[in-house]
C-alpha cells in the first residue's frame, strides 16, 4: 500500500454541476516529490484541498472514492486530526498570515501552540524551521510588513515547523524572485530526501524538471498524464491541451520539425537545451 | 501603511511588568470605585492620586497626557456643560441663559459625572498604553477564555489597518479610472458604492482562505494549547487583585449602606 493513495475520487463542490475532480487514482510513495501541473480550472487546488482534508471536511459537497494518507482514511477522520499528518500551504501568502501574532517568530509558533507543543521544544523547532527556509533575520518583524515573497516563506515555514508527513504546496513560490524560488525548491527537495512526502502544484516547468520525481498532469479534473518529468513535460499532449510548457521544449519541438534537433528527447531546462543544440 | 492598531508603548516599567489580568482588575476597580463610592470627591482623587501617578510610574505620562487633553477632556467638558444646563435639580440658580439654568446642585452633579467618565476613559487609556494586546489575550486564554474569542479580538486589531490600506488602494484604482471623490456631497456619496463591493466581497473571500490557513495549523485541535511566551503571575499580583476586589466591595457596600 502506497503512502498516499487516492482511489476513484470524484468530488463536486456544493452548488456546482460539474465535478472538480473526476475519478482520480493516484499512488504516492513515502519521500516522493510529486509535481502537479494543469491549466486553470483543472482541479489542481481542489486536489490539494482533498489531500489536506479540506475537501470534503471544510468545503462539504459530494465526494466518492477513498483518500488515504499514512494508512488513515480521510472520510473516517476529522479535520483537526488530519492536519497533524498533512500540511498545506497555498498561493496567497497574505491570507495565510494568522493575524493573531505580532512577529514572524510568534506567527510560526502559532501552529505549535495550537497543538500543544511544550515551550522549549517550540522555540527550538521554530528556530530550526526558520534556519531551513532562510528567514532567521525576519524573526522580529511584523508578518504584515513583509514583501509577498517573504510572506510566502513565512507561510511555508509555518507549515514545515509542524513537521507533517505529507506536505501539500499550492504554488508556494508564485511571488518569489528566481533566486528565492531556487532556494525554496532546494529546501523542499531536501525535505523529500529526508523522508517527507511532497505534493507541489507549480507552473514553472524548468523547476519541476530539476526537482520533482514525478509529474501528474491534470485536465478537467482528471489525470491526463503521469510519469517522469522528462517524459511528461515534453509530451505533445501537453501543448495540445493548453498546458503551459517550457520555452526550451517548444523551441526544440519547432527545431525538431526543421531537423535542427537531433536528440530523441525534447529538453525542459536550459542546460538540456544547450546540450541538445550542441550536437 | 503597516501601522498596527494598538496604543501599546514598549517600556520596561513596573506597570508593564504587572500581569495583564492584574492591570485589568486594577482599572476596573478604579472605575467601579469612582462610580459607586458615596463620597463626592472619589473620582477626582482616583484621577489625581491613582491614574496620573500610575501613568508616570509606567513611563507613559507624555502619551497619556496627550490622549487625556486632546481626546478625553473635550468629551468630558461637553458632558459637563450638557449636564450642568439640563439637569433640572436644585433651587439656587447661579447662572441663567434664556430658559437654561445652572444651579449649584446641577453644577456639582455635572462635575462629578464628567469626572467619572474622565476616570473611566483615562483608566482604559492607561491600560492600553501599558498592556500588549497579545499578552493580555494569551494570559486570558490560559485562564479559560475561549481561544476563538481571543483570536477575533487580536486579528481584528491587526487586520483593520490592512483593510484600511486596501480601501486606499481601491480608491486610488477607481480614481485613476475617473471616479469622482472630490466634488459635491452626493457625488462623493455615490462613489462609495464601487468601493464597498471590492472591499466587502474581497474580504469575504479572504475570510475563507484565512479559515483554511489557521485550520491547517491546528487551530481547532483538541490538544490543550501551549503558549510561546510565559506570562508571569507572581503572588504579589494575586495579592493586589484581592485587595482591589476588597476595595470595590467596600465601596459598593458603603454606597448601599448610606443610600
Amino acid at each position: 500500500m502506497a503512502f498516499v493513495e487516492l482511489q476513484n475520487v470524484t468530488y463536486k463542490y456544493p452548488l456546482t454541476k460539474t465535478p472538480a475532480l473526476q475519478n482520480i487514482n493516484l499512488q504516492i510513495n513515502e519521500g516522493e516529490f510529486v509535481a502537479v501541473i494543469g491549466p486553470n480550472g483543472a482541479g489542481k487546488s481542489t486536489l490539494c484541498y482533498a489531500l489536506a482534508g479540506f475537501v470534503p471536511h471544510f468545503f462539504k459537497g459530494e465526494i466518492s472514492g477513498t483518500i488515504e494518507v499514512a494508512g488513515k482514511e480521510s472520510g473516517k477522520s476529522t479535520l483537526d486530526e488530519w492536519v497533524l499528518n498533512v500540511g498545506l500551504a497555498f498561493q496567497n501568502p497574505f491570507n495565510q498570515i494568522s493575524g493573531a501574532k505580532y512577529t514572524v517568530f510568534e506567527e510560526i509558533a502559532f501552529g505549535l501552540e495550537n497543538i500543544g507543543v511544550p515551550r522549549e521544544e517550540m522555540k527550538s523547532r521554530v528556530e530550526d524551521a526558520m534556519a531551513l527556509t532562510g528567514i532567521r533575520d525576519l524573526a522580529d518583524r511584523s508578518p504584515y510588513s513583509l514583501s509577498g515573497g517573504q510572506q510566502q516563506r513565512v507561510a511555508l515555514t509555518s507549515i514545515l515547523v509542524m513537521q507533517p508527513k505529507l506536505l501539500v504546496l499550492d504554488e508556494p513560490t508564485s511571488q518569489m524572485d528566481p533566486i528565492g524560488t531556487r532556494e525554496v525548491f532546494g529546501t523542499i527537495r531536501k525535505m523529500a530526501e529526508d523522508g517527507m512526502t511532497v505534493v507541489l502544484v507549480e507552473h514553472k516547468m524548468e523547476w519541476i524538471a530539476q526537482f520533482a520525481d514525478r509529474v501528474v498532469a491534470l485536465k478537467d479534473g482528471s489525470v491526463l498524464l503521469e510519469g517522469k518529468p522528462s517524459e511528461v513535460l515534453t509530451s505533445d499532449l501537453l501543448a495540445e491541451n493548453g498546458f503551459g510548457i517550457s520555452r526550451y521544449t517548444s523551441t526544440a519541438r519547432e527545431a525538431k520539425k526543421r531537423g535542427l534537433w537531433k536528440k530523441e528527447n525534447l529538453p525542459v531546462t536550459l542546460d538540456e537545451a544547450v546540450a541538445g543544440f550542441k550536437l | 501603511m503597516h501601522e498596527r492598531l494598538s496604543f501599546h508603548m514598549k517600556r520596561n516599567s513596573v506597570i508593564h511588568r504587572l500581569n495583564p489580568l492584574t492591570k485589568l482588575v486594577l482599572i476596573l476597580a478604579l472605575i467601579l470605585i469612582s462610580f459607586t463610592s458615596p463620597w463626592y470627591w472619589t473620582p477626582h482623587f482616583v484621577l489625581l492620586l491613582a491614574i496620573i501617578p500610575l501613568s508616570a510610574l509606567g513611563g507613559v505620562f507624555p502619551e497619556f497626557f496627550k490622549t487625556a487633553t486632546r481626546l478625553i477632556l473635550p468629551a468630558a467638558s461637553f458632558l459637563f456643560l450638557m449636564q450642568a444646563f439640563f439637569q433640572p435639580i436644585g433651587e439656587d440658580v447661579i447662572f441663567k441663559f434664556y430658559f437654561l439654568d445652572i444651579t449649584q446642585e446641577s453644577l456639582m452633579f455635572a462635575f462629578r459625572n464628567a469626572m467619572r467618565v474622565f476616570v473611566m476613559v483615562s483608566a482604559f487609556t492607561l491600560f492600553l498604553l501599558t498592556t500588549h494586546p497579545s499578552e493580555l489575550m494569551s494570559d486570558l486564554t490560559r485562564r479559560g477564555l475561549p481561544p476563538q474569542f481571543a483570536y477575533v479580538i487580536i486579528s481584528t486589531l491587526q487586520i483593520l489597518p490592512q483593510m484600511q490600506a486596501k480601501a486606499q488602494t481601491i480608491i486610488a484604482a477607481q480614481r485613476s479610472r475617473g471616479l469622482d471623490t472630490e466634488s459635491t456631497f452626493f457625488k462623493r456619496a455615490g462613489s462609495v458604492v464601487p468601493l464597498v463591493g471590492p472591499l466587502v466581497f474581497g474580504s469575504l473571500v479572504e475570510v475563507e482562505e484565512r479559515a483554511i490557513a489557521i485550520e491547517a495549523r491546528g487551530f481547532t485541535s483538541k490538544h490543550s494549547k501551549t503558549s510561546l511566551h510565559e506570562i508571569p503571575d507572581p503572588s504579589f499580583d494575586k495579592v493586589i487583585r484581592w485587595v482591589l476586589l476588597a476595595l470595590v466591595i467596600l465601596s459598593i457596600a458603603a454606597n448601599l449602606w448610606l443610600a
